[in-house]
């Protein structure tokens, strides 16, 4: 009826007639959308990272925890202490479960570490040589904890690179000694810088055998123990082959846990999928603020043109037509809104990119096609009424209005 | 041509009615330039409004070039008002952002006339009230007797068969509005019905027919 390019030169120049008006219902929208962006890439973001970092993990692998972990919500049930997870423990697995391919049980501390004059807290992992291949680590130079049966439990550690350089600033740790605790080490490997992983700082780290570390921290528990199977389609057999033996050695009571991988991305893939809808949820209130930033502007337009609405329907335009020029000017101010606020959170996702390049900071495509269509849509809908109000004027009251 | 039977028009204001036409029986021919005087509130302009779509009259009948308009949607009104009926207001009722020929061009807009069309009518309408220089002009930068002569061009753009002006000069000194009945009476002389409300004697002498209101009825 009313040809569109006509509506759009119509309600451009009605919208230049109020600029800063116009800008500021448009920044509300470009604030709103842009919200919706960077937030929902936020949460993307956390969930891309979380998955590259347990993927780091590497694949394979099974993780045994002492205690039972009730998936349920519900309290651990009361049958008795847990029993320790012990290294007979893990030998029995090492022998007795044919789809293992290698065993790394970790336990945890921190103590004092000094060497001359210097000291520092850190972390004390007690590990076995094969953990270094579990958790994908690196040497920077020298060797890792001996393998074999004879040596195993020697006085020797492996300094991380944090600790190394704290400890002894400018000189080489090899071959120096190291007082852990109250017990003395020989530095015989270093590890290669590896960051943050999960919250925990890897490079803050002393590795030493971990049957010295249980008897100096006089524990028989570990902390957990990390399972590599053969071949990927055998996880469930060897999950419940372990569990059947743990639970066979611990006098029948099924008191550890056993997780795979994807049972622990999938939990962590559903919190931040959660994280992800509540942050769009936020933003989208945001979104609605602009909404009705742009009725209360349109509705300030419509009371101020009612003159220039009477003489609209004096001239022949019908009430349709008068919806059309203001729904369009609405849903303009919203769409520039739109495409402004994807300008920003842009710029926002790369400047942020450039400070932390390990987080992904894309923008998911679904959000930034939502929030383009939203902010038409919000235009649309909060123009609507104004535009109503404008279309159902009585022409002659209008043309009278002073 | 314009044919009104027993017209009536109340409003309620503050709750009491008010009879703004108590009967109104009148037949305009085509061409013709007709007049109506009357006091403030005697019912004038209401009846301008009826005539002109504008206002629905609470009964009676109106038939405009023989079709019946009293009982017409909104949407056919609205088509007779775009196509028919040319307004000229006292305030001149420009859209103060755009120019002269804008303004013009607005009653085609919605017509949904072609634009290479409309630019050659603007053309014309402008050269039919002597304002070919002042196209672009917006209308603050006009004076008031070339503002009306922007509004008449607008409602006669169209083409319409009738021209309805409501104290086409009751802002205007003298001079200028000597211009604009002048402009008025060429369009008549053109065939256009005419038709003006004022209570200035001096303009509604020109009129071939003189019609008096008094309090929403005819008195001749």
């Amino acid at each position: 009826m009313l040809p569109p390019g006509d509506v759009l030169a119509y309600s451009a120049g009605a919208l230049r007639g109020h600029r800063l008006r116009t800008a500021l219902s448009l920044l509300g929208v470009a604030i709103g959308v842009s919200s919706v962006v960077v937030l929902t890439s936020l949460g993307e973001g956390a969930r891309a990272y979380v998955t590259t970092q347990f993927s780091s993990l590497g694949t394979n692998l099974l993780i045994v925890l002492p205690g039972k972990v009730e998936t349920t919500g519900l309290a651990p049930v009361m049958g008795g202490v847990p029993h320790d997870l012990t290294i007979d423990d893990v030998d029995a697995v090492r022998r007795q479960v044919p789809e293992v391919r290698t065993v790394a049980p970790l336990a945890v501390g921190t103590a004092q570490a000094r060497a001359g004059e210097r000291s520092r807290e850190v972390t004390v992992a007690g590990v076995t040589a094969d953990w270094l291949g579990v958790r994908n680590l690196r040497l920077q130079s020298g060797r890792y904890l001996p393998d074999n049966e004879t040596d195993r439990d020697r006085s020797v550690c492996v300094l991380g690179s944090r600790v190394a350089a704290e400890l002894f600033p400018g000189r080489n740790p090899l071959g120096e000694m190291v007082r852990v605790g109250d017990e003395r080490y020989r530095v015989i490997g270093l590890l290669a810088p590896r960051g943050t992983s999960l919250g925990m700082n890897m490079d803050d780290v002393v590795h030493v055998p971990v049957r010295r570390h249980l008897r100096m921290f006089n524990r028989t528990g570990l902390f957990r123990v990390l399972v590599e199977v053969h071949h990927r389609d055998r996880m469930d057999d060897a999950r419940r082959a372990i569990l059947a033996l743990l639970t066979r050695r611990h006098d029948g009571e099924e008191d550890v846990t056993v997780i795979t991988q994807d049972a622990v991305l999938t939990t962590f893939g559903r919190i931040l999928g959660v994280l992800t809808a509540a942050l769009a949820g936020i933003a989208a209130i945001s979104l609605s603020v602009a909404g009705i930033g742009i009725m209360n502007v349109m509705l300030v337009s419509v009371s101020e043109r009612t003159r220039e609405i009477g003489l609209l329907k004096a001239l022949g335009a019908t009430r349709g037509q008068i919806l059309a020029v203001f729904l369009v000017e609405a849903a303009m101010i919203s769409a520039a809104g739109g495409v402004a606020g994807l300008g920003v959170s842009f710029a926002v996702t790369r400047t942020a990119a450039m400070f932390y390049p390990e987080f992904p900071f894309d923008p998911p495509a679904w959000a930034v096609a939502a929030a383009l269509a939203v902010s038409t849509g919000v235009g649309l809908v909060f123009g609507a009424l104004p535009a109503r109000r404008a279309a159902r004027l009585d022409p002659v009251a209008a043309l009278s209005r002073r | 041509m314009i044919e009104l039977r027993g017209i009536t028009r109340e409003f309620e204001v503050g709750g009491r009615p008010v009879h703004a036409l108590r009967g109104i029986d009148l037949m305009i021919a085509a061409g013709d330039h007709v007049s109506i005087m009357g006091p403030s509130g005697s019912g004038k302009s209401t009846l301008l409004n009826v005539i002109g779509c504008l206002d629905r009259p609470t009964t009676g009948s109106y038939r405009l070039d023989g079709r019946e308009v009293a009982g017409l949607d909104d949407r056919t009104l609205s088509r007779v008002r775009g196509r028919q009926i040319g307004f000229v207001f006292q305030a001149y009722h420009l859209v103060p952002r755009m120019t002269a020929a804008q303004n013009i061009e607005l009653p085609m807009v919605f017509a949904g006339v072609e634009r290479v069309t409309r630019q050659a009518r603007v053309a014309k309408a402008l050269g039919a009230v002597g304002l070919v220089e002042r196209a672009h002009h917006r209308p603050e930068q006009l004076s008031g007797g070339e503002r009306q002569r922007v509004a008449i061009a607008r409602a006669i753009v169209m083409d319409p068969a009738v021209l309805l002006a409501d104290e086409p000069t009751g802002n205007l000194d003298t001079v200028s509005g000597g211009e604009i009945v002048g402009l008025l009476e060429q369009m008549n002389a053109r065939g256009l019905t005419l038709l003006v409300v004022t209570h200035d004697p001096g303009i509604a002498g020109h009129a071939r027919h003189r019609l008096r209101m008094v309090d929403g009825r005819m008195i001749e």
